[in-house]
């Protein structure tokens, strides 16, 4: 039968190259959690409406519950948990702290990595440009409005350290 | 949670190897963003996926001629962002940044939105309005088709099992007036109008039907929105009845042809 059911992959995962031997059926999600251990990746919706399995892959955010983790071979993950420098949280993280930008913190992983690549795009987003990138992102303990502070408050840290 | 079925995966690197394998169960595959959901959902059940994304001769976005056309493994966002679609047809960029969200745009092909023909599509929409052309491979050769006839009706199109989508073409014209509208209050919408008009004008209405449904008048002031909103194929479901839907039809053509009067 002409074509693989398995495939060996090397993604490097949060700045660390890995080889991983995996079913060309699996989802990165289910690479990430049940492989790696990376929980901070959520399942919810699993239909790419709701943004709690989000990571960057590439630089470019992807719904891990519905993309297959045969398609990171020789690329960059990024995951919610790359993101910390040792004990420190990155400004993004702190940011959502600082201004208690989470309730269940279910949604948070998504929405910090949606963030990630929102202020790579743009360093100083604007509250509308903010609003339609969470176009996909859905938080139902409804916390929108301190979730938009965080990624302004995000926006300006970041913005210091860079000039 | 969601598994999906059991498939093997196929990787061919040139349209010719790919046009030997697609047939009803090898199923082209690049984005995945609504192939993988239906597979997940028992809706699609191919044997194999043959992924096109090692195909480097469709990831360009080039001018040719009055035209550009768009390779079929060219997501929205590349798209969007590509200056070539930024200079020549801001007004298709306008439309793909408003699709789905983020990560769908970043994931999924204007190709596969158009092959998978979900009728609440943007992208169908638009490029009906615009006059988009799709190119189609088989091993006999190329053929060109107007999206329009493209796309038949809800999930299906005029590509036949055994051939594959490999350009977009889209018309370049300066002159071209052109406002696409949407009401959206789900992950889809649940209306989109594209009014486009040099010369001519042409009106489609998208989602509220199972397809984009096209109509053309010689100016601007034969366009009657009160008729064409009792006219349209309306499809009630949980975003609205059909009564709602037809007021809604009835609001944004009024918006879109104040819109156009704007872009003079």
């Amino acid at each position: 039968m002409i074509g693989a059911d398995i495939m060996e992959i090397s993604p490097e995962i949060n700045g660390r190259q890995a080889v991983l031997t995996v079913p060309v059926r699996m989802t990165l999600a289910e690479m990430l959690r049940d492989r790696l251990g990376l929980y901070g990746v959520k399942l919810s919706c699993e239909m790419q409406v709701c943004g709690v399995c989000t990571v960057l892959v590439g630089g470019q955010p992807v719904s891990s519950c519905t993309f297959l983790a045969v398609d990171t071979d020789g690329r960059r993950v990024l995951t919610v948990e790359g993101l910390a420098d040792g004990g420190r949280l990155h400004p993004i993280q702190q940011a959502f702290v600082d201004r208690f930008a989470l309730q269940c913190g279910f949604c948070t992983p998504g929405f910090i990595m949606m963030t990630k690549h929102l202020l790579e795009r743009s360093s100083q987003p604007d509250r509308e440009q903010i609003v339609a990138h969470f176009d996909g992102n859905l938080c139902r303990c409804t916390g929108y409005a301190p979730i938009i502070e965080a990624v302004q408050d995000a926006a300006g840290k970041l913005g210091e350290v860079g000039s | 949670m969601g598994v999906l079925p059991p498939f093997r995966l196929l990787r061919p690197t040139t349209v010719s190897e790919a046009l030997g394998w697609v047939n009803d169960d090898r199923m082209a595959y690049a984005g995945g963003t609504e192939l993988l959901l239906a597979m997940k959902e028992g809706l699609l059940r191919p044997t194999h996926l043959v992924d096109l994304k090692g195909i480097d001769s469709l990831r360009q976005v080039r001018c040719a001629g009055r035209e550009v056309a768009i390779g079929a493994l060219v997501t929205h966002t590349r798209a969007a962002d590509h200056p070539i679609v930024r200079d020549r047809l801001p007004d298709l960029g306008e439309v793909l940044n408003r699709v789905g969200n983020p990560r769908v745009r970043a994931t999924g092909t204007l190709a596969g939105n158009l092959c998978f023909a979900e009728p609440r599509s943007d992208v169908a929409t638009a490029l009906v309005a615009l006059g988009g052309e799709v190119e189609i491979a088989s091993t006999f050769g190329c053929r060109r088709m107007a999206v329009e006839d493209f796309v038949v009706g809800p999930y299906s199109t005029a590509l036949a099992t055994e051939e594959l989508v490999t350009h977009i073409f889209v018309p370049v014209r300066a002159d071209l007036r052109f406002v696409y509208l949407k009401h959206q209050t789900t992950e889809r919408p649940t209306l989109g109008v594209a009014l486009a008009a040099n010369g001519h004008v042409s009106l489609v209405v998208g989602a509220v039907g199972f397809a984009p449904q096209v109509f053309r008048w010689d100016s601007l002031s034969d366009l009657d929105p009160s008729e064409i909103a009792g006219q349209v194929e309306v499809v009630p479901d949980l975003t609205g009845s059909e009564e709602y839907k037809r007021h809604l039809v009835e609001v944004y053509l009024r918006r879109a042809m104040v819109g156009l009067d704007g872009r003079s």
